[in-house]
């Protein structure tokens, strides 16, 4: 099977690199992204295209013609990119990578990075949506991923193959850039000052294996891909050691603007979780793609806090060598 | 930070495994080092709290062996004013099968919501319920609110829809005292397990069918 795997630069993208290139059923990687992978890997091939560049983009991928795509072109505002780039990264990579791939007349699987924000939160919203829950996201980034699912699931209805949406919960971990997570590393973090609403993580690891597992296995429809478990945001603060901060009603924007001075943009998404939470209910992916254990929400949150402080290292005094004699 | 040790995850049934030590939990709460499931609820909170709820909601209870010691299953049961009837079949599965009860149908008020999830209570969605249901817990969900307490009210169809499948168990709930006041021990009766025919997973037939046979079965404990 020939896989195409766009967004290889990112953490996700990497991982799940690492993961196929260990599958014998796998003949060939190629991955694209405009930044290079994050490790080295052994039998895969990189292209550095920048999704914007739709043209040359849609030329390289009609011309590879994969069997399987497993698309983590999929840019999280304040991840790695500004929340307006984000989505047009977004957008781009959707539209040249998997409509030249349809193109190409090969493409029998498209696995896509989704996440938990499509289902939206809030007042009339459940708290813990399962796949067969109404979506009505209300964030930019919910809104681009329902838009890239729309787009996904209109490709596989015209060319007759499975697309699977895996709906994540918020990605992080030590190594992973998560707008979240450096929000909740700040020494002192913004909280609701009069709820304290649950969130899940999930972990970068898991999310590959469930990648990779939806593409093996050639998966259709949305699943939700939640660590077990759940934090409050009070609770994660504290766990982390950090002062949580009460905030109220529209003293959140003056939150947002000061967090991002500090270090750790804040896109609506963030404030969203801080806000009103994240959940969703993930027991049909653990059947479907028999996941088995995966990180739950407590651990990942707790590596998040063990990630290394910066520390200034002290000159150290010049080691002589003293010869005996 | 503190030492973070390995928590289980638990929160379903009789895996108390934290300690309800009042300083032990406030020093765990401080430090963050405690579960919370996605529903929001708390255990060793519940856990903690448990016995004054028992004291101050004294219970009398029959057909306690009706209702499953571990695994899913869904309480449907009469409602007066709404509050005080599900605290009482709350403390009557505590109190005699060990088990914690979640609740449906959360107010979505700020901070009287959010303490209530932390002691178990859900969201009113068939979203949520499902998702209770999947992940083992044991949910009781109140039928329409009766102020008068003169019969039962209405089954919600729009729920029971995804309890298709599981044990489904009537209770009916009464205050002890004269004129329907809650004086003396609350009076709680659990039946058989409702049997309906299926037609499939979430066929609205079906669950219009254990609407209606929950309903008529709540009456008949009455």
């Amino acid at each position: 099977m020939r896989v195409l795997i766009t967004g290889m630069g990112g953490e996700l993208g990497t991982g799940v690199a690492q993961l196929l290139e260990a599958r014998r059923e796998i003949t060939e990687i190629v991955g694209v992204d405009f930044v290079p992978p994050r490790r080295r890997l052994r039998r895969s091939e990189f292209r550095r295209i920048d999704p914007r560049e739709r043209e040359k983009l849609a030329a390289f991928v009609t011309e590879y013609a994969p069997d399987a795509v497993a698309h983590l072109g999929v840019y999280e505002p304040g991840s790695r990119l500004p929340a307006r780039l984000a989505a047009e990264y977004t957008r781009a990579a959707a539209v040249g990578a998997l409509g030249a791939a349809a193109r190409a007349g090969r493409l029998e699987r498209v696995v896509i990075r989704s996440g938990i924000s499509v289902y939206g939160r809030g007042r009339g919203r459940p708290g813990v949506p399962d796949e067969d829950a109404p979506v009505a996201p209300t964030t930019p980034w919910g809104r681009s991923l329902l838009a890239l699912e729309a787009l996904a699931a209109d490709i596989g209805r015209r060319h007759g193959i499975p697309v699977a949406a895996l709906r994540m919960a918020t990605v992080a971990g030590s190594h992973m850039p998560s707008p979240l997570g450096r929000v909740l590393r700040l020494p002192a973090v913004p909280v609701p000052a009069w709820s304290d609403p649950v969130f899940q993580l999930l972990h970068a690891d898991d999310v590959a294996r469930s990648i990779v597992a939806a593409l093996v296995a050639g998966t259709d429809g949305p699943l939700n891909i939640v660590g077990p478990g759940a934090a409050s945001v009070w609770q994660a603060v504290r766990l982390g050691g950090r002062i949580p901060i009460p905030i109220a009603g529209p003293m959140w924007s003056v939150a947002a603007h000061a967090v991002e001075l500090a270090g750790a943009p804040a896109p609506p998404h963030v404030i969203e979780i801080l806000t009103k939470g994240g959940a969703a209910d993930g027991s049909r992916a653990l059947d479907t793609l028999q996941l088995g254990a995966l990180r739950s929400t407590h651990d990942v949150c707790t590596e998040l806090f063990e990630w290394a402080t910066v520390s200034s290292l002290r000159p150290q005094p010049q080691l002589v060598e003293v010869s005996g004699g | 930070m503190g030492e973070v040790a390995a928590l289980p995850m638990f929160g379903v049934d009789l895996d108390k495994t934290q300690s309800v030590e009042p300083v032990d939990v406030i020093r765990r709460h401080l430090d963050g080092r405690f579960s919370i499931d996605p529903f929001g609820a708390d255990p060793q909170l519940q856990d903690v709290l448990a016995p004054l709820v028992v004291r101050l909601v004294p219970v009398r209870a029959e057909g306690m062996h009706h209702i499953p010691s571990t695994g899913p299953a869904l309480l449907v049961s009469n409602r007066g004013i709404g509050v005080l009837e599900p605290t009482a079949i709350s403390v009557a599965v505590r109190k005699l099968c060990g088990r914690r009860l979640r609740v449906v149908g959360t107010p979505e008020i700020p901070i009287v919501g959010d303490a209530l999830r932390k002691l178990g209570s859900v969201g009113n969605y068939p979203a949520d319920l499902g998702a209770l249901l999947r992940a083992g817990h044991l949910a009781a969900l109140p039928l329409g609110v009766n102020w008068l307490r003169t019969g039962v009210g209405i089954a919600p169809t729009d729920m029971l829809v995804v309890a298709l499948g599981y044990p489904v168990i009537p209770v009916l709930v009464r205050p002890g005292g004269p004129f329907g006041l809650p004086l003396l021990p609350w009076q709680v009766t659990f039946g058989p397990p409702i049997v309906v025919g299926t037609l499939g997973d979430r066929d609205p037939l079906s669950a219009a069918e254990l609407a209606e046979a929950a309903r008529e079965a709540v009456h008949a404990l009455a």
